[in-house]
C-alpha cells in the first residue's frame, strides 16, 4: 500500500482530551462532600506506574477511573518493524512477570500462520518453562500483595522461592528476565545437563513452601478482614467485562484455555482448574495459590514424559539450521545467511492466538502481508482488560480494601501499557 | 462444542468469617502460629549474597559481556567482517566495517577482516542473537555482568576491548550445581 492510498490517521490532541475528562461521574448532592484524590503514577501499593483517580467520601471510595500510559513503550509498533525472528525480544519486555507467555502466545501465533509442526519435546520444554514462569508470576503477586497488607516477611519467602525459578531460567536460557528461549519452531536450546535434577527438587520443595504460605496467611485475622467478603463481583459482570484468569475463576467459572483449546500439549497432562465459590478477594487469593500447587503437578509430569527427540523444528525454511551443519554444508550456509540477515516471509494473512497467561487470556494478533515484517501486531493483554473490573470491585469500599483488591487483581503496568 | 471441564474442577476452600470471638482468638493464636512459622525459618540459615565483595556465580549460559575470539594456534582473528552480527541484532547496536586482508598485514583467517567493531553496550538487550548468526563462532557473549559506567561514550566497546580478556573473572556454576 502505498502512502496515498493510507487511509488518513486523525491527529488527537491528547491536550484537550484529558481537560474532558470528568473527574466524577457521581452527582454531587447537597450535603455530601466528595474529595477527589490522585492515587499514583509513584504510589507503592499500585504495582506500578498505575494513576487511580479516586473520588471519596470520607474514607469510603465512591468512584475510580484508571488512568494508564505511563510506561508506554510502543512495542507493538516496534514489532512492525523487526524481522519475524527478532520480534521475540520485544515481545519478551511486554509483561515483564510473563516473559515466556508473551513469546509463547507470539511464537505459537507465528506458527499457526506457517502451519509448522512443533516437535513433541519442543512443547513440553514450553510446558515446563510455561509452568515455572505461573509460579513466578504468581510468587510476585503473593509477595508484593501480603506487603500490601502489612506481611513483610511474605515478600522475603516469596522472593527466596522466585530466586529458584529465576536460577533455573538463566541454567536453561542463560538470562534470568526476558529469556528469549521460545522461538517459532520450537525452543532455541535444550535444557542443560543438571536441569532436571534441580527442578525435581524444586518441584518438591514447592508444595511445602506453599503450605508454609497458607499457615501464614489463611487463617490470619488481618487477611481475613481484608480479604474475605471484599470486593465481592458476580460472574455475570466479569464475562460483560471480559475478565478472564483468576479472577473469572474465582467467581466460579471453571474457564482455563490450558482444557478449553488446549495448546502446546497441554490436553497430556492431569491437572485441575481451582474455582472460587462467591468471587471475593479471598477466593481470588486461594485461586492463586492452589494454582501454584496444580503448575508443580503438570511440571511434574512434562518432566516424567518427557519424550527424547529434537527441540526445534526441522524445517530450513522457517528454522536456523543446528551449528555443526554450517562448517560442513553449503546449503546449511545459504539457509543461514538468507534466515539471519532477511527472515522468513509467511504466506499473507492474520491469526489469533490465545493461551493462559497467570492474569487470564493472553491473546497475540499477527497480520502477515507477505513480507518478512509483521504488518500488524496486537497482544491481548489480560491485565489491561482486567483493569476495568476495577471499578465494580472497590466502589463502596474503604481506601484500604482498594489497595487489597488492587494488590489481589494483579495488574502488570508493563503489559497494561505495553 | 460447548465447554465442560467435569471432574477436572475443584473448589477451593473458603476461611472463616473475620471478626467475633473466633477473630478474637485468631487475633493471638493464628498470629502465633504464624510467629511459630517464621521462626522455624531461623534455622534455615542466610539466603542473601554479600555482594560487592561476593559475586554471584553465572551458569555457562549467562549472556553477559560479549567477546571476540582469535585462533589459539595462529593468533588471527576469527571474525571475517560479514556483519551477520549487525543482521541479526535486533537494536542494531552493533557496527561493523571490513576491510581487505594483505600479505603483508593478515588480521582474519579470511579474506576480509572486521576493521572497526564496535558494539553500544548501552543499547543491547543481551539477547545473543549475535552469536547465534556468526557462522565462524568469532563472537560469543561472555560471563560478566558489571558493565556501568559514568559515560554513554564509554559504554561502546570498540575491538579492542572485546578483544581483550576482562580483568575480574565472574565466577561460574558447574552444571550440576
Amino acid at each position: 500500500m502505498s502512502i496515498e492510498q493510507r487511509p488518513t490517521v486523525p491527529t488527537i490532541d491528547y491536550r484537550e482530551m484529558e481537560k474532558s475528562v470528568e473527574l466524577s461521574s457521581i452527582a454531587h448532592e447537597e450535603n455530601e462532600e466528595l474529595l477527589t484524590l490522585n492515587m499514583g503514577p509513584h504510589h507503592p501499593a499500585t504495582h506500578g506506574v498505575l494513576r487511580l483517580l479516586c473520588t471519596l467520601e470520607g474514607e469510603i471510595v465512591r468512584d475510580i477511573k484508571p488512568i494508564i500510559g505511563y510506561v508506554h513503550t510502543g512495542i507493538e509498533k516496534i514489532c512492525e518493524d523487526k524481522k519475524y525472528w527478532g520480534v521475540v525480544n520485544a515481545v519478551d519486555r511486554m509483561d515483564y512477570l510473563s516473559y515466556y507467555f508473551n513469546e509463547m502466545a507470539y511464537c505459537g501465533a507465528v506458527e499457526t500462520l506457517i502451519d509448522l509442526e512443533i516437535p513433541q519435546r519442543a512443547q513440553y520444554l514450553r510446558v515446563i518453562h510455561l509452568e515455572l514462569n505461573r509460579i513466578m508470576s504468581h510468587l510476585v503477586w503473593l509477595g508484593t500483595s501480603a506487603l500490601d497488607l502489612g506481611a513483610m516477611s511474605m515478600f522475603f519467602y516469596c522472593f527466596r522461592d522466585r530466586e529458584e525459578i529465576v536460577d533455573l531460567f538463566e541454567m536453561s536460557s542463560g538470562q534470568r528476565m526476558h529469556p528469549r528461549y521460545i522461538q517459532p519452531g520450537g525452543v532455541f536450546e535444550d535444557i542443560p545437563l543438571g536441569f532436571a535434577e534441580k527442578l525435581r527438587g524444586f518441584c518438591k520443595r514447592m508444595p511445602t513452601r506453599v503450605d508454609e504460605f497458607e499457615e501464614l496467611l489463611d487463617r490470619n485475622e488481618i487477611v481475613l478482614q481484608r480479604l474475605r467478603n471484599v470486593g465481592v463481583v458476580d460472574e455475570q459482570t466479569l464475562l460483560d467485562l471480559g475478565v478472564t484468569g483468576p479472577l473469572l475463576r474465582a467467581a466460579g467459572n471453571p474457564w482455563d484455555l490450558r482444557k478449553a483449546h488446549p495448546y502446546s500439549s497441554y490436553d497430556h497432562f492431569d491437572f485441575r482448574i481451582p474455582v472460587g465459590t462467591i468471587g471475593d478477594n479471598y477466593d481470588r487469593y486461594r485461586v492463586r495459590m492452589q494454582e501454584m500447587r496444580e503448575s508443580v503437578r503438570i511440571i511434574e509430569q512434562a518432566l516424567e514424559g518427557l519424550p527424547e527427540g529434537p527441540w526445534v523444528a526441522a524445517n530450513r525454511k522457517y528454522v536456523l539450521p543446528p551449528r555443526h551443519e554450517l562448517a560442513t554444508s553449503m546449503e546449511a550456509l545459504i539457509h543461514h545467511f538468507k534466515l539471519v540477515t532477511e527472515g522468513f516471509r509467511p504466506p499473507p494473512g492474520e491469526v489469533y492466538y490465545a493461551i493462559e497467561q497467570p492474569r487470564g487470556e493472553l491473546g497475540c494478533f499477527v497480520r502477515s502481508d507477505g513480507s518478512s515484517k509483521p504488518a500488524r501486531l496486537h497482544m491481548r493483554d489480560p491485565s489491561f482488560v482486567n483493569l476495568q473490573a476495577l471499578r465494580p470491585m472497590v466502589k463502596d469500599l474503604y481506601v484500604a480494601d482498594l489497595i487489597a483488591t488492587l494488590a489481589m487483581l494483579d495488574p502488570v503496568l508493563g503489559g497494561i501499557d505495553r | 462444542m460447548p465447554y465442560n471441564p467435569g471432574d477436572d474442577v475443584v473448589l477451593v476452600q473458603r476461611g472463616p468469617s473475620p471478626g467475633g470471638a473466633g477473630g478474637a482468638y485468631r487475633a493471638f493464636g493464628e498470629t502465633l502460629r504464624g510467629l511459630k512459622q517464621t521462626f522455624q525459618r531461623l534455622t534455615e540459615g542466610t539466603k542473601t549474597i554479600q555482594y560487592p565483595e561476593e559475586k554471584v556465580p553465572v551458569y555457562p549460559r549467562f549472556r553477559g559481556r560479549h567477546k571476540l575470539h582469535r585462533f589459539e594456534d595462529t593468533g588471527l582473528e576469527k571474525c571475517v567482517g560479514c556483519s551477520l552480527c549487525a543482521a541479526a541484532c535486533p537494536v542494531d547496536c552493533i557496527r561493523v566495517v571490513a576491510d581487505e586482508n594483505t600479505p603483508e598485514n593478515r588480521v582474519s583467517a579470511g579474506e576480509r577482516y572486521a576493521a572497526v567493531y564496535e558494539i553500544n553496550m548501552s543499547r543491547c538487550i543481551f539477547c545473543g542473537y549475535c552469536e547465534i548468526a556468526c557462522p565462524f563462532d568469532a563472537i560469543t557473549l561472555g560471563h560478566d555482568y558489571e558493565l556501568s559506567d559514568y559515560n554513554r561514550s564509554d559504554l561502546i566497546f570498540t575491538k579492542e576491548m572485546l578483544m581483550a580478556e576482562p580483568l575480574d573473572r565472574t565466577p561460574l556454576r558447574t552444571a550440576g550445581e
